[in-house]
């Protein structure tokens, strides 16, 4: 019986069978059922096609950059990278600042490498402003921003206040949805 | 987990009755295997009489356009998962006329199928009893009417009509239990043939030298794309289907895939075991000629063959009925048909009268095949690929401009080969899909000599019975009726409990909406 097995028939033989297995396989494997309230959260993340991350150029703030990337990633929202140089109500708001300039340059060139490794589209903002909350909820109402994601740092601030005066503003002003970022202490 | 299908809720009390979701995955896919699996069966003969050594060649061809038409058909069915397949389709992309055209043609393919794989069926059953198969009385003007085989294929059609009638539980569970048989069978038929009795250098012999001209390749793809018909019914039952957006893409790639294996196998097993004219000859059973030839089983394959064959063409026949009465809901539902069509049964949930009018229609068609002998018989397999191809056109031209009309609607399943012009994906793909089904009308009316005929008349038969329609309830004749097509898409998955693909479409109008109010403020 044995014998008598055309060996090129023994290959379709078993290519017919695998295929035929790996199709039906496949069908009867679907994707789960998705409830209505877990689509609709799902979903609403999509809308987010433009977020604001506004940067110090230090660590905490850079993870806030990380983490808009990933929250933008799946529907490709652009990101808009935001350094304020504060300037006080001593000096005069055009004063020449190079210092800070640099500085904030120099923060948002390092941010913008971030962005580039997950190729979403970004543009990089330095402005000046007497309160930089109060410029961020400014920029993020004239561009139309969905999202602001703030990373701050982990040690509490003056009077043991776990915002800052800058993110508090932004709380306070913001036209649009926050996530603020705070690690633990320990990190 | 992971194959979890949830059932939908009841409908609530008061709430107007519509088409019951009970067909799963299973029942989905063996929709579409009942009225495919079939036609490969009763084609098989047919192409190796036209193409000779090269039926391979014409299964293939046929199953190119088959695969376009499978890709449309997935996009357009995850797209809009609600009952009347390609009619709906054309209704939503090219307006009610080409969606009545469309729905006609598709008509003609259901009534056909019903009383052509019934009649099929009966005489497969009839192996067991050759003394009915003999039997034959004259009836004045006709001459040799078998009266026992035309009453027990109009039982058998009694038989669907009330097992449809029942509910689509009933009649899925039906197509599955024995679509699943039929499969093992087949498959078993194609393993046992390729490791025992296959000779590849008969393939090849035959393949050169059996080779007749173009114009009868030509009649023989024609004849092979009939034995792909089919597909459009999982789309029929879309809005029976659990989930569906998420179903029958599945469904559907993996008909097309599993059709074309049986399809390609066959022939090719066929060429490397007998010579083309065996099978040729056995135009009514093919498989059973191919089967009997296998060592160790070909004893028991006359017998096994004849009850493949009896079963699953019945379940085509089942595949017809359905397809039929959820395509006349679909089109009373749009207003391209009377809406007496579309009543659905209080305690059934099914649409009864659809049922019960399109097997009556089937029955009389089956009757006068009984009455004219042979040449009806052809003169339905004519029409049965004329109605197809003709649908098919349509929707390939539909898939086309919704894409352009109707961008928002989010789609599961896409086909490949898209170029993006302003914003909108054009599918190549569908563009040569379009262009292929043309050349196969054409080959069709080429070569069908009935079908030309009696085809086209068929359609115009059903756009009398439309401008009436419209004409007499004050409807827009000639024009569309005005319909919000975004309303719909969101009350059709809610209906399908498609949350995922609602929310998509939701936040797409309002992007849309967004820009649209941005434009206007500039």
């Amino acid at each position: 019986m044995i014998a008598q097995i055309n060996p090129l028939g023994a290959v379709i033989s078993v290519f017919f069978v695998v295929s035929l297995l790996s199709i039906l396989w496949w069908m009867l494997h679907p994707p789960v059922y998705i409830p209505a309230a877990a689509a609709k959260a799902r979903r609403s993340l999509f809308a987010v096609k433009k977020i604001l991350v506004p940067t110090v150029g230090l660590p905490y703030a850079e993870r806030g950059v990380e983490l808009a990337c990933r929250l933008g990633d799946e529907q490709g929202a652009e990101i808009l990278l935001t350094y304020v140089v504060e300037v006080p109500r001593t000096m005069p708001l055009g004063i020449p600042l190079p210092e800070a300039e640099q500085e904030g340059s120099q923060a948002l060139e390092r941010a913008g490498s971030i962005v580039k490794l997950h190729g979403l589209p970004f543009q990089k903002i330095l402005q000046r402003a007497r309160l930089a909350g109060e410029e961020i909820a400014r920029i993020a109402r004239e561009r139309d921003v969905d999202m602001i994601v703030l990373g701050i740092r982990s040690e509490p601030g003056l009077r043991d206040a776990i915002l800052g005066r800058t993110s508090d503003i932004i709380l306070r002003h913001s036209p649009c949805e926050v996530v603020i970022d705070k690690l633990p202490k320990e990190a | 987990m992971a194959s979890e299908v949830r059932a939908p809720a009841a409908a609530l009390p008061g709430a107007p009755v519509e088409l019951r979701r009970d067909v799963s995955i299973w029942g989905s896919f063996t929709w579409g295997y009942a009225d495919v699996g079939a036609d490969v069966y009763v084609a098989l003969g047919l192409v190796m009489g036209a193409a000779h050594g090269a039926a391979p060649l014409a299964f293939l061809t046929a199953g190119f356009v088959y695969i376009l038409i499978g890709f449309a058909y997935t996009e357009l069915a995850s797209a809009y998962p609600v009952a009347g397949g390609g009619q709906y389709y054309c209704l939503r992309g090219l307006g009610d006329i080409w969606g009545l055209i469309a729905g006609a043609a598709l008509l003609l393919d259901y009534t056909i199928d019903i009383a052509l794989f019934a009649t099929a069926s009966a005489g497969y059953i009839n192996f067991f009893f050759p003394s009915i198969q003999s039997f034959a009385v004259n009836l004045g003007p006709f001459e040799g009417v078998n009266l026992i085989w035309a009453a027990e294929s109009l039982g058998l059609i009694a038989f669907l009509m009330v097992l449809n009638i029942r509910g689509i539980r009933e009649s899925s569970l039906f197509n599955s239990l024995i679509g699943a048989l039929d499969m093992i069978m087949e498959a078993s038929i194609i393993v046992l043939g390729f490791l025992f009795a296959w000779k590849p250098e008969m393939v090849v012999f035959q393949f050169k030298n059996e080779f007749l001209s173009a114009a009868l390749f030509f009649y023989a793809v024609s004849v092979a794309i009939i034995s792909y018909v089919g597909l459009e019914s999982i789309s029929q039952a879309a809005q029976e289907t659990r989930r569906p957006a998420t179903i029958i893409p599945r469904t559907s790639v993996s008909l097309i895939f599993v059709v074309l294996l049986f399809a390609l196998a066959f022939p090719v097993l066929s060429l490397g075991i007998l010579p083309w004219q065996a099978i040729a000859e056995r135009e009514s059973d093919p498989v059973a000629a191919l089967a009997s030839a296998i060592p160790y089983v070909g004893f028991l394959a006359g017998k096994a063959a004849a009850v493949l064959g009896a079963t699953i063409v019945l379940i085509s026949a089942n595949t017809g009925v359905m397809g039929a009465s959820r395509l006349t809901y679909s089109m009373s539902e749009s207003h391209l048909l009377s809406p007496w069509f579309n009543a659905v049964h209080p305690k059934y949930r099914t649409p009864v009268r659809s049922v019960v009018f399109f097997s009556g229609v089937a029955a009389l068609e089956a009757m006068f095949s009984f009455l004219s002998g042979p040449k009806a018989m052809d003169t339905m397999v004519n029409m049965y690929a004329f109605g197809a191809t003709l649908a098919y056109l349509l929707s390939f031209i539909a898939m086309i401009a919704l894409r352009i009309k109707d961008p928002y609607t989010p789609r599961p399943y896409r086909m490949p080969l898209n170029v993006k012009i302003k914003g909108v994906y054009i599918p190549v793909l569908g563009i040569v899909g379009a262009f292929a089904t043309l050349a196969m009308l054409g080959v069709v009316i080429w070569t069908h000599a009935l079908g030309r005929i009696a085809g086209p008349g068929w359609i115009l038969l059903w756009l009398g019975v439309y401008l009436l329609y419209r004409w007499k309830n004050g409807l827009p004749v000639f024009k569309n009726i005005k319909r919000d097509w975004e309303k719909d898409q969101i009350a059709i998955l809610t209906s399908a409990e498609e949350f995922d693909l609602l929310e998509q479409y939701k936040l797409a109008l309002a992007e849309r909406n967004k820009k649209e109010a941005k434009n206007g403020a500039k």
